[in-house]
């Protein structure tokens, strides 16, 4: 598969995969091993002082896997930046995948608020990709601030709905001149590969691996999804007509035409 | 007694337990993942700073870590 590139930083697998829900660190690190992915994506949280020792990441190779830190509990521009300072102390780097949602039942992201936080983080020299709703607009504005990415949605966080933004989908990836990458509700390794076939730059998978029966046989099958979705993209797909069109030749003895 | 607020709980400590700096303090709560991180009063501490960072009564703490997270 061709590389992914993200502010200059190149990646061999376009599978991106959150940390969250899993039953044990142990099945994240088999999981994350046979996903291929080599950026994961983290969250920050408070030190429980009843249980100070714990630390779900400890399986984590960190000079495999890129930590990717998101802002997830922001419901603000000013939130959002104060937690990507820290996450940029707990990490060491300057990469944030920043997310403000105000809204707790659908988890949507907040258009204003995220614009104004990817503006000022981008100033204060961070990477920012930025977690938004399907807005054509809105991603070209974030480009124009100087996000590394855009990463729409294609349904609401953890809901496994899949592709429902399709069509919006659609006019990102035609306009976006940065990576785009489907971020959230892709529930199947068939949505990844949708996702892929109409020209997302990369997804980004937690839930449906992390909560899957086997996650580590998920984390297999979006691998491949991934990959197969990636090449029909570089192959050319037809569009789809209405009517049929014979494979087989019709020209036929079995009777005159 | 002595106190810090710290993820905003109170915790007391006799005059001469006080924790001197951040290292300390974190030693005393048992405090584990290598990715922790703090704010003091509102100022980010990264952890390769927290045995030089003191600590003063009244001073309100935030541990932070990186979890598993989307």
């Amino acid at each position: 598969m061709d590389k992914l590139t993200i502010a200059g930083r190149v990646f061999g697998s376009r599978l991106l995969v959150g940390t969250g829900k899993f039953a044990s660190p142990q099945v994240m690190a088999a999981a994350l091993e046979a996903s291929g992915a080599e950026i994961v994506t983290v969250a920050l949280r408070r030190v429980d002082i009843d249980n100070p020792a714990d630390d779900t990441l400890r399986e984590i190779d960190r000079e495999r896997f890129l930590l990717l830190p998101n802002t997830s509990g922001a419901r603000s521009a000013e939130e959002a930046v104060r937690l990507s300072r820290l996450a940029r102390a707990a990490t060491g780097i300057n990469w944030v995948k920043l997310e403000v949602t105000p809204d707790p039942y659908y988890l949507l992201p907040c258009p204003v608020e995220t614009l104004k936080a990817a503006e000022i983080l981008v100033k204060d020299g961070f990477v920012v990709l930025p977690y938004i709703n399907a807005d054509p607009i809105l991603a070209k504005r974030l480009e124009d601030v100087g996000t590394a990415t855009v990463m729409p949605l294609g349904s609401p966080i953890g809901s496994n709905q899949g592709l429902k933004t399709r069509a919006a989908l659609e006019i990102i990836v035609e306009q976006s001149n940065v990576p785009v990458v489907v971020d959230a509700g892709l529930g199947l390794p068939s949505h990844a590969a949708e996702a892929m076939e109409i020209g997302a730059d990369a997804v980004l998978i937690n839930t449906a691996i992390a909560t899957a029966g086997d996650p580590v046989e998920m984390a297999t099958a979006f691998k491949l999804a991934v990959e197969a979705g990636r090449k029909a993209y570089q192959a050319g797909p037809r569009a789809s007509v209405r009517q049929a069109e014979a494979s087989s030749p019709l020209t036929g003895f079995l009777r005159e035409s | 007694m002595k106190s810090l607020k710290v993820n905003g709980v109170e915790q007391q400590f006799a005059p001469d337990q006080m924790p001197g700096t951040l290292a300390v303090l974190l030693d005393v709560l048992g405090v584990g993942p290598a990715t922790v991180v703090a704010e003091v009063d509102g100022r980010v501490v990264r952890r390769d700073e927290f045995d030089r960072t003191e600590l003063k009564p009244g001073q309100q703490i935030e541990l932070i870590k990186l979890m598993g997270g989307g």
